[in-house]
C-alpha cells in the first residue's frame, strides 16, 4: 500500500522541506480534533515527566519513603481511608504494604515509560532505515538476503527471547538502556520493510535517474535523493511505533524483567497492583489509566499525522 | 530441615510446608449442627491445591513430610505421628503404629518400638515389624530418592547402604520378633521420635513391593486407600475396610471419600473457597494461604472472616550475613544493621500484622522450639538509625555502600518487597543499599555455597519438626559448614563451645528438658548478630462453608485432613 501511495503521489511533494506542502500538512493536522487533543495530552504528559522532581517536590513527597502509619497493618497493609489514602498530602493516595506516594511513583514511572519508548524508537529507526535502505538499494542478492533477515526479525518469538536476555544481562547494566536495546532489537522489521518499499518505488523515478546519469555515487543517491523521499512515511510509522514501545516496556516490567526496585514504572506498578484490584482499586487505576491515556493520546496524534501526510488525501483536494 | 528459604526444599518440602501454626488454631464449626466426632462420618472432602509436591511420587519412601504430612498421613501410618489436637499440644509426638513414642537407651543412641495389636494392611494381612524395617530400608534405594536425609546420617551403616533390593539388610535395624523393632544410631538423637513420624517409617509389604512401580498402588495402612492417582493432577482416596478407629486413636477419618485436585493457582483456590459454589463448599486447601490483598478484602466481609483460620508454622525470615565477606566480618557493622532495620516496614511489606509477627529471636515464638524472648539490639518497632550511625562511625564506615541479595519474586517473602523495606531503613542510617536479585532457580544454590555466598542477603528457615535442634543446628553448628553446597551455616560460624552444646542437648530425649537449653543457646547466638531476625510468618486460610473441625495444627500450620468433616 505504501508503495502505491508513493507512486500516486507527486514525487517532488514527497520530499520534505517543501514549504507549501508543510503548510498544507499543518493545516490539515490542525483541523483534526482528535489528533490535536492527542497532541495536547501528549505534551502535558511529557512535560509532567520532565518536571517530575519539581511536581513531586510541590506535593512534598518522593518515590521511596515508606509511610507505614498510613496503612492498616492488620488488614494486609491496605491504605487507611477512602480511595487508597488519597488526600492533600498524597494526591493519588499511597501504595498498599509500603505507603509510598503513588503520585510521585506514577510521575517517575512516566519518565521510564517515555524514555524507554523514545530510546527504543531511535534504535528501531537506525536499524530499520539502514537495513531497509540497503535492501531496497542493493542488488538482487543483497535484497534477498536482507529480505529474509527482515522476515526473521518480524516472525521472531521476541517476548520469550527478550525475557531470557533481560534475565541474563548483569544487573549493573543500566536497566532503561537495556530495555531500549532489547525492545528495539526485536522490533525494527516493520520499519525496514516500509523503508525498502519506499526505496524500491522511489529509485525508478526520473529525478533519481537524473542524479545517477549526472554521475552521483550510489551512497549519495541513497542518502541525498532517496532517503528524504522515504522519510515522511517512515516518520509517520514511527509515531505509531511509539505507543507500541510503551506497551512493550510495560509488558516486560509487568512480567518482572523490567526496571529494578525501588524504581517505578507503569508496568511494574500494574504488576504489583493486579492482586489489589478489589481491595484498593486506586492502586490499579493510577498506573492503568496513565498508560491508557498516554497510549491513546500518542496513537490519536500519530493517526492524525498519518492522515495529514497522506498524499492520496491531497489528490482528492481535502482532508 | 527447612521450608521456604532455601528454595530447593521448597519444592520437595512443600508438603511439609503446609505451614504454620501457633496463633489461633481454634476448632471451629460452620453452618448446621455442631461437630461431633461420633457422627461425623460421610460425604466427600475436596482438597484444592497448587502443587502435588509431596504426592508427585505417592510412595512412602519418596515423600518428604513434616509430621507425616497431610494427604500421605491418610494412607500411610507411621511408628509415631504428630498429636492430632489443636493448640501447642499439637507440636508433640503421639504413638501411631507403636505403643509409645519410643524407648531410648545408650544415651539416645538406641531406640526401641513395639507395635500395637490388630494392625492390618488394606488387603487384610497383619502388619509386622519386618514390614516397617523393609519400608525404612527401601528408602535407602537410590531409585527411590526424595525422602528425608536424616536416616542416612543417623543409622549405623546408613551412609553406604543402597537399599534392600540386592539382598543386603541394614543391620542397624533389628526385629527380634514380629512386634518389636530396634534402631541403632551412630550418635545420640533425642529427637528420634519426631523423625519417626516421617512416611519412611511406614510398613511396606515386601511381597507387594515393585520398587519404583510401588507408587502405582501403595498398600495402605491408614484409613484410606488410593482409588485413582493421576500424577500432578488428581488423587482420589476411598475407605480402607481393614482400618478402624479401634486401632488408631490419631485419625477421625470422617469423610467417606477424598478427592484432591492439583495445579490450581492460589488466586483461583481462594476465589473458589470464598464463593463456595457446589462441591467447593466441601473443600479445603493444604497449601494455599491468603495473600495481603485477599486479606484486605475478606476483612470487610463478616461471613468470609468467619471461615478463616489462623495458624503458624515454626519459621523465621531473617537477614543473613556471610562473616567471611567484608565489612560483615566486623560485629559493629552487623550490630548497626540490626539496629537500623525497621521491622514494622518489613512486616507491612509482607502483608501486615495479620500475616507476620516482628521477630527479634532466631527461634520461632513457640514453646516447642524452646523459645525464650530476647532482643539483643533493642531499637523499637521502627528501628534506631541514630544508634546504627554511631556504631558505623566507630567501625570507620561513614559512607557505607552494601549490596543486598534477594530473590526476584515475593512468593517466599525474601523478594523485592522486603529488600526495598530494608533498603529504605538502612538509608536512614546513612547506608546505601544496592539490590541484587536472583531468580528462583539460582538463589538457593548461590547462597548455600560458601564460595558464591553473598555478604548480606534475605533468607528464611523452618524446621522439619518442632524442636530447637533442627532449627538451630544447620544454621549455627560449625561442623555443618559445607563447602560444596547445601550449606545453611550462612555466617560460617564455628565455635567449639557451641558445637559441644549441640551434642550435649541432642542426648536429651525429654523435650521439656531440652527446651530451656535451646532457648539459652539461641539467646547467646543472638548477641553475636550473626543474623538479623525479621519476622515470623502467620498463615491465614479459608475453608469451604460446610467443612467442620477446621483448625490449623501447630506442627505444620495446615488443616489436618484426617480430622475435618463435611457432614
Amino acid at each position: 500500500m505504501t508503495e502505491l501511495v508513493a507512486e500516486i503521489g507527486d514525487p517532488g511533494a514527497a520530499v520534505s522541506g517543501s514549504p507549501a506542502r508543510a503548510r498544507q500538512v499543518l493545516r490539515r493536522l490542525r483541523s483534526d480534533r482528535p489528533a490535536m487533543a492527542g497532541l495536547v495530552v501528549t505534551t502535558v504528559l511529557i512535560l509532567a515527566a520532565v518536571l517530575a522532581p519539581l511536581l513531586a517536590a510541590l506535593e512534598g513527597q518522593d518515590t521511596t519513603t515508606f509511610h507505614t502509619q498510613l496503612l492498616d497493618s492488620a488488614r494486609g497493609g491496605v491504605p487507611r481511608g477512602a480511595l487508597g489514602g488519597l488526600g492533600a498530602e498524597h494526591w493519588l493516595g499511597v501504595e498498599p504494604t509500603t505507603g509510598r506516594d503513588l503520585f510521585a511513583r506514577a510521575l517517575y514511572g512516566a519518565r521510564i515509560s517515555f524514555t524507554v519508548a523514545f530510546g527504543t524508537l531511535v534504535v528501531q529507526l537506525l536499524l530499520g532505515v539502514a537495513i531497509g535502505l540497503a535492501a531496497g538499494f542493493g542488488g538482487r542478492w543483497v535484497d534477498a538476503t536482507l529480505g529474509r533477515l527482515i522476515d526473521l526479525a518480524i516472525s521472531f518469538p521476541q517476548l520469550m527471547f527478550a525475557i531470557a536476555l533481560l534475565a541474563i544481562v548483569p544487573q549493573s547494566f543500566p536497566r532503561p538502556v537495556l530495555l531500549m536495546l532489547v525492545i528495539g532489537l526485536f522490533n525494527w522489521g516493520g520499519t525496514a520493510r516500509l523503508t525498502r518499499g519506499q526505496v524500491l518505488s522511489l529509485k525508478s523515478r526520473d529525478y533519481v535517474a537524473a542524479a545517477r546519469l549526472s554521475g552521483a555515487s550510489p551512497a549519495r543517491i541513497a542518502l541525498r535523493e532517496i532517503l528524504p523521499g522515504a522519510l515522511p512515511q517512515v516518520l509517520t510509522y514511527a509515531a505509531i511505533l511509539l505507543p507500541a514501545n510503551m506497551v512493550s516496556e510495560a509488558g516486560l516490567s509487568f512480567l518482572g524483567v523490567g526496571v529494578h526496585p525501588p524504581t517505578s514504572s507503569w508496568g511494574q506498578m500494574l504488576s504489583t497492583a493486579t492482586t489489589w484490584f478489589r481491595a484498593d482499586p486506586m492502586y490499579v487505576l493510577v498506573p492503568g489509566l496513565s498508560l491508557l491515556t498516554a497510549v491513546l493520546a500518542f496513537t490519536l496524534f500519530a493517526d492524525g499525522l498519518r492522515a495529514a501526510l497522506d498524499p492520496k488525501a491531497s489528490l482528492r483536494g481535502g482532508r | 530441615m527447612m521450608r521456604r528459604v532455601p528454595a530447593l526444599l521448597t519444592a520437595t518440602t512443600l508438603l511439609a510446608a503446609a505451614t504454620a501454626c501457633s496463633g489461633g488454631g481454634s476448632a471451629s464449626s460452620s453452618a448446621g449442627t455442631a461437630f461431633d466426632p461420633k457422627s461425623c462420618q460421610g460425604g466427600t472432602l475436596y482438597i484444592l491445591n497448587q502443587t502435588s509436591a509431596t504426592d508427585e511420587h505417592f510412595d512412602p519412601a519418596r515423600i518428604y513430610t513434616s509430621g507425616g504430612g497431610a494427604v500421605p498421613s491418610l494412607v500411610f501410618r507411621t511408628l509415631t505421628t504428630r498429636k492430632r489436637v489443636p493448640g501447642q499440644a499439637g507440636t508433640t509426638v503421639a504413638p501411631d503404629l507403636a505403643t509409645d513414642t519410643g524407648t531410648p537407651s545408650d544415651d539416645a543412641r538406641t531406640w526401641t518400638y513395639h507395635l500395637r495389636d490388630g494392625l492390618k494392611f488394606e488387603d487384610g494381612t497383619p502388619i509386622t515389624a519386618k514390614d516397617v524395617k523393609w519400608g525404612v530400608e527401601r528408602s535407602f534405594a537410590p531409585e527411590l530418592s526424595g525422602g528425608i536425609p536424616y536416616l542416612r546420617d543417623w543409622l549405623v551403616g546408613g551412609t553406604d547402604y543402597k537399599g534392600p533390593y540386592k539382598g543386603r539388610e541394614l543391620d542397624s535395624i533389628q526385629t527380634p520378633d514380629d512386634k518389636t523393632i530396634v534402631f541403632k544410631l551412630r550418635k545420640p538423637e533425642g529427637d528420634f521420635p519426631y523423625v519417626a513420624t516421617a512416611t519412611q517409617f511406614t510398613p511396606v509389604p515386601k511381597a507387594k513391593d515393585g520398587g519404583t512401580a510401588y507408587e502405582r498402588h501403595p498398600i495402605s495402612s491408614g484409613p484410606y486407600k488410593v482409588q485413582t492417582h493421576v500424577q500432578d493432577k488428581s488423587l482420589t482416596l476411598v475407605r480402607n475396610p481393614n482400618w478402624s478407629r479401634t486401632v488408631d486413636d490419631q485419625r477421625l477419618a470422617c469423610p467417606d471419600r477424598i478427592e484432591a485436585t492439583y495445579g490450581l493457582s492460589a488466586a483461583v483456590i481462594n476465589q473458589r473457597l470464598s464463593t463456595g459454589a457446589g462441591k467447593d463448599a466441601d473443600a479445603v486447601t493444604t497449601d494455599t494461604d491468603l495473600s495481603p490483598a485477599e486479606l484486605a478484602r475478606i476483612s470487610t466481609d463478616p461471613t468470609l472472616k468467619k471461615r478463616t483460620v489462623r495458624g503458624q508454622f515454626g519459621y523465621t525470615n531473617f537477614i543473613a550475613f556471610n562473616t567471611k565477606v567484608k565489612p560483615f566480618d566486623d560485629v559493629r557493622v552487623r550490630e548497626a544493621i540490626s539496629y537500623a532495620v525497621n521491622r514494622q516496614a518489613v512486616v507491612n511489606a509482607v502483608g501486615g500484622s495479620s500475616l507476620a509477627k516482628p521477630a527479634t529471636t532466631f527461634l520461632p515464638d513457640q514453646a516447642a522450639f524452646g523459645y525464650q524472648p530476647y532482643d539483643a539490639f533493642p531499637a523499637g518497632p521502627t528501628g534506631n538509625p541514630a544508634k546504627a550511625k554511631e556504631l558505623l562511625a566507630q567501625a570507620g564506615h561513614s559512607n557505607l555502600t552494601i549490596t543486598l541479595a534477594h530473590r526476584n519474586n515475593d512468593a517466599s517473602q525474601d523478594g523485592p518487597a522486603v529488600a526495598t523495606a530494608v533498603q529504605e531503613a538502612l538509608k536512614q542510617a546513612g547506608v546505601t543499599v544496592k539490590l541484587q536479585a536472583y531468580d528462583q532457580a539460582s538463589y538457593r544454590s548461590v547462597q548455600t555455597k560458601p564460595s558464591t555466598e553473598p555478604g548480606i542477603f534475605l533468607a528464611g528457615w523452618g524446621a522439619d519438626w518442632p524442636t530447637g535442634g533442627p532449627f538451630l543446628a544447620p544454621i549455627f553448628d560449625g561442623r555443618q559448614i559445607l563447602q560444596d553446597g547445601g550449606n545453611y551455616n550462612f555466617a560460617q560460624y564455628d565455635d567449639p563451645k557451641v558445637n559441644a552444646e549441640f551434642d550435649a542437648i541432642n542426648k536429651i530425649s525429654d523435650p521439656l528438658q531440652a527446651r530451656p537449653r535451646w532457648g539459652a543457646l539461641d539467646a547467646e547466638l543472638g548477641r553475636q548478630a550473626l543474623t538479623v531476625p525479621l519476622f515470623h510468618p502467620v498463615y491465614l486460610r479459608l475453608y469451604g462453608k460446610n467443612v467442620k473441625n477446621t483448625y490449623l495444627d501447630e506442627w505444620r500450620g495446615s488443616y489436618d485432613v484426617a480430622m475435618v468433616s463435611v457432614k
